[in-house]
């Protein structure tokens, strides 16, 4: 039994500290739910209001549509999983897994049996008399997620839960993460600082900066279509290409930068007049002449396999880079060379500067 | 010789002088209990013998001062390690300026001399009609060892991860679920370690025990009365009795430990 969660204009104040203000989203029921933000900018704090283990100083938390104002952590249907994992180091791995059972009452052999399940689950049968200090990082990983859905939460809170974990189990455990998000149905929302995390794993994502929601909404839509400038900073790379705006039009916007006029989508308010900037990611740049050119002395090129990046720098010396792929690096510019860069208008995206 | 050998040497023999300041004094009381001597001395040796175990086993009057003091031992341990375990979860949560206010006043009767804590105990009680006797042995010597409790609770509690609490209270348990599920598995060593302490301090003490202690006569005030009465080496027997349990009670312990830690690897 999945529930669906509402932030209704929440805000926190510590002391003199707003760490969140105003922040509303609403999560639909079985829905995997990131909130994306560098750290300190509210995220850890929304999350533990959801628990339940901070009372919001405004607005209203709403899960399943019930306001949650007063019940504690312990009284509402969400489970949590921690940075730290926190699991219980003097309780074997099937008590720690059976033991938001044991808190409902449930009798002692029926534990053991639903532990068993969940170990199956996770792929840890046979683990269940061991102790957690006997189980790698990874295994540790999957008994904090078995231990929370033994509860049958109807909303499952993740801390950052994989970032102790190496590149290599990351990347496996996202998966696992999405998967198994999947078989339960559970909704869940996810905490992170890590952008490629919350593109691969989400259906939708909270970008947060400083205590205030920037944009909420699919991955896809984020990256193509950022509503802030901090969206279209943080999420992704990009050359950022300051100018001002000189005319709009059909949904487009020309920018007068110091490289020339540049035209791209304008996304929300852009009025003639008003100083804006051009974002254009580096995939979007190749090289040669186009619509939009830019040149720019190429520097240094990093070979990453599918694509190789082109650093380099315009005349006014800010940095351009430009992701090339592998199998078009004969048409790339030598270094130390002037070259031209060119972009398609629907590649780019103009936003007022805040 | 290089001055290197020479303080090589020095610092062997400062060892060893140091090592028999510590025991030497041990070792002489526990040798005169084998001396044929009606005074507790190895000089003059005037024969080897074991009649003074025997003495000491035989007499009553050291078994009920033996018993007497392992009643109050038992009592304070009761009482000492829930109120001392108390006090230390109370300071832990307390925050800057109440809490080292707190600290203070809970730690004042470790710096309170012990014949203090005794007369003011004796004369408080006075005032309700309460004399001496066990229970106020138990209360004086509490109102000190509750504070060795409360120290080391709170060392380990300085490593209790708080997240654990949260986390159990996350998946539904109640405040006293997660102080018996989690903490108190936690605190188990602090415990036990503080329960012995707390034994051996209410066992051995003297000063703060003998203003309390009405007409009973615990070990210590036993001993000390032999002094002026004519001490026997049947004191240094049960001396040597009592260094030898406790010797033997922390060498099982540690070897206990080593099985049990060699029994689970750590990964």
């Amino acid at each position: 039994m999945s529930h669906s969660v509402e932030l209704d204009g929440i805000g926190m104040r510590f002391g003199r500290t707003q760490a969140v203000s105003g922040v509303s989203f609403t999560v639909q029921p079985g829905e995997f739910f990131s909130i994306l933000g560098p750290s300190g900018c509210g995220k850890t704090t929304i999350l533990r209001m959801i628990a339940g283990f901070i009372q919001p100083t405004e607005g209203r938390v709403l899960i399943g549509d019930r306001d949650m104002a007063g019940l504690g952590p312990n009284q509402r249907p969400t489970a949590m999983i921690f940075q730290s994992l926190a699991l219980f180091p003097l309780m074997p791995v099937w008590e720690n897994i059976a033991f938001g059972l044991e808190a409902r009452g449930m009798g002692r052999a029926e534990r053991r049996k639903r532990a068993d399940d969940l170990l199956h689950l996770i792929a840890l049968e046979g683990y269940g008399d061991r102790m957690p200090g006997e189980l790698s990082g990874g295994q540790r990983q999957r008994v904090a997620i078995a231990r929370a859905l033994a509860v049958e939460p109807g909303v499952l809170l993740l801390d950052e839960p994989l970032s102790a974990l190496d590149l290599k189990l990351r990347q496996h455990m996202r998966a696992e993460l999405r998967s198994l998000q999947k078989r339960t149905g559970v909704t869940f929302i996810y905490i992170t600082h890590d952008q490629s995390e919350a593109l691969a794993m989400s259906d939708r994502v909270a970008v947060m900066s400083a205590g205030v929601l920037q944009q909420t909404a699919t991955p896809r839509q984020l990256y193509d279509n950022p509503a802030t400038p901090f969206v279209a900073r943080f999420v992704g790379e990009t050359n950022a290409i300051a100018g001002r705006v000189s005319a709009v039009g059909d949904g487009m916007a020309r920018v007068d930068t110091a490289l020339g006029p540049l035209h791209g989508r304008a996304q929300g308010a852009v009025a003639i007049g008003q100083a804006a900037t051009l974002y254009v990611r580096p995939e979007a740049l190749m090289p040669g002449v186009g619509a939009n050119t830019l040149r720019a002395r190429v520097g240094r090129m990093d070979f990453e396999g599918a694509f190789a990046l082109i650093h380099g720098q315009f005349a006014d010396g800010a940095a351009l880079t430009a992701a090339v792929p592998s199998t078009r690096l004969a048409d790339a510019p030598a270094p130390g060379t002037d070259a031209s860069f060119s972009f398609a208008p629907e590649h780019a995206v103009v936003l007022a500067d805040a | 010789m290089t001055p290197d050998r020479i303080f090589r040497g020095l610092f062997v023999l400062y060892l060893l002088a140091f090592v028999a300041y510590l025991f030497m004094p041990l070792i002489i009381m526990g040798a005169a209990a084998f001396n044929t001597s009606r005074f507790p001395t190895v000089i003059p040796w005037q024969g080897t013998t074991l009649d003074w175990f025997s003495a000491m086993w035989a007499d009553a009057a050291m078994w009920r001062a033996l018993w007497t003091s392992a009643i109050v031992a038992f009592f304070v341990v009761l009482v000492a390690l829930p109120v001392g375990t108390a006090a230390a979860l109370v300071l832990t949560t307390l925050h800057s300026r109440a809490r080292s206010f707190a600290y203070a006043v809970m730690v004042s009767p470790l710096l309170t001399p012990g014949v203090v804590i005794g007369i003011s105990t004796l004369i408080l009680w006075r005032q309700v009609g309460i004399g001496g006797g066990i229970a106020l042995i138990v209360v004086a010597q509490t109102t000190f060892i509750i504070c060795y409790v409360m120290l080391m609770v709170m060392a380990r509690l300085q490593r209790f991860d708080r997240t654990q609490e949260e986390a159990a209270l996350g998946l539904g348990a109640s405040r006293l679920m997660v102080f018996r599920r989690v903490l108190l598995p936690f605190l188990r060593p602090a415990l036990l370690a503080s329960g012995g302490l707390a034994i051996l301090q209410s066992v051995e003490n003297y000063n703060t025990t003998l203003f309390v202690r009405g007409f009973e006569t615990p070990l210590t005030v036993f001993i000390a009365t032999k002094v002026r009465t004519g001490l026997t080496p049947a004191v240094n027997a049960l001396a040597l009795v009592i260094i030898a349990v406790t010797v033997i009670g922390a060498v099982a312990y540690e070897i206990a430990r080593r099985r049990q830690l060699s029994a689970r690897p750590r990964s």
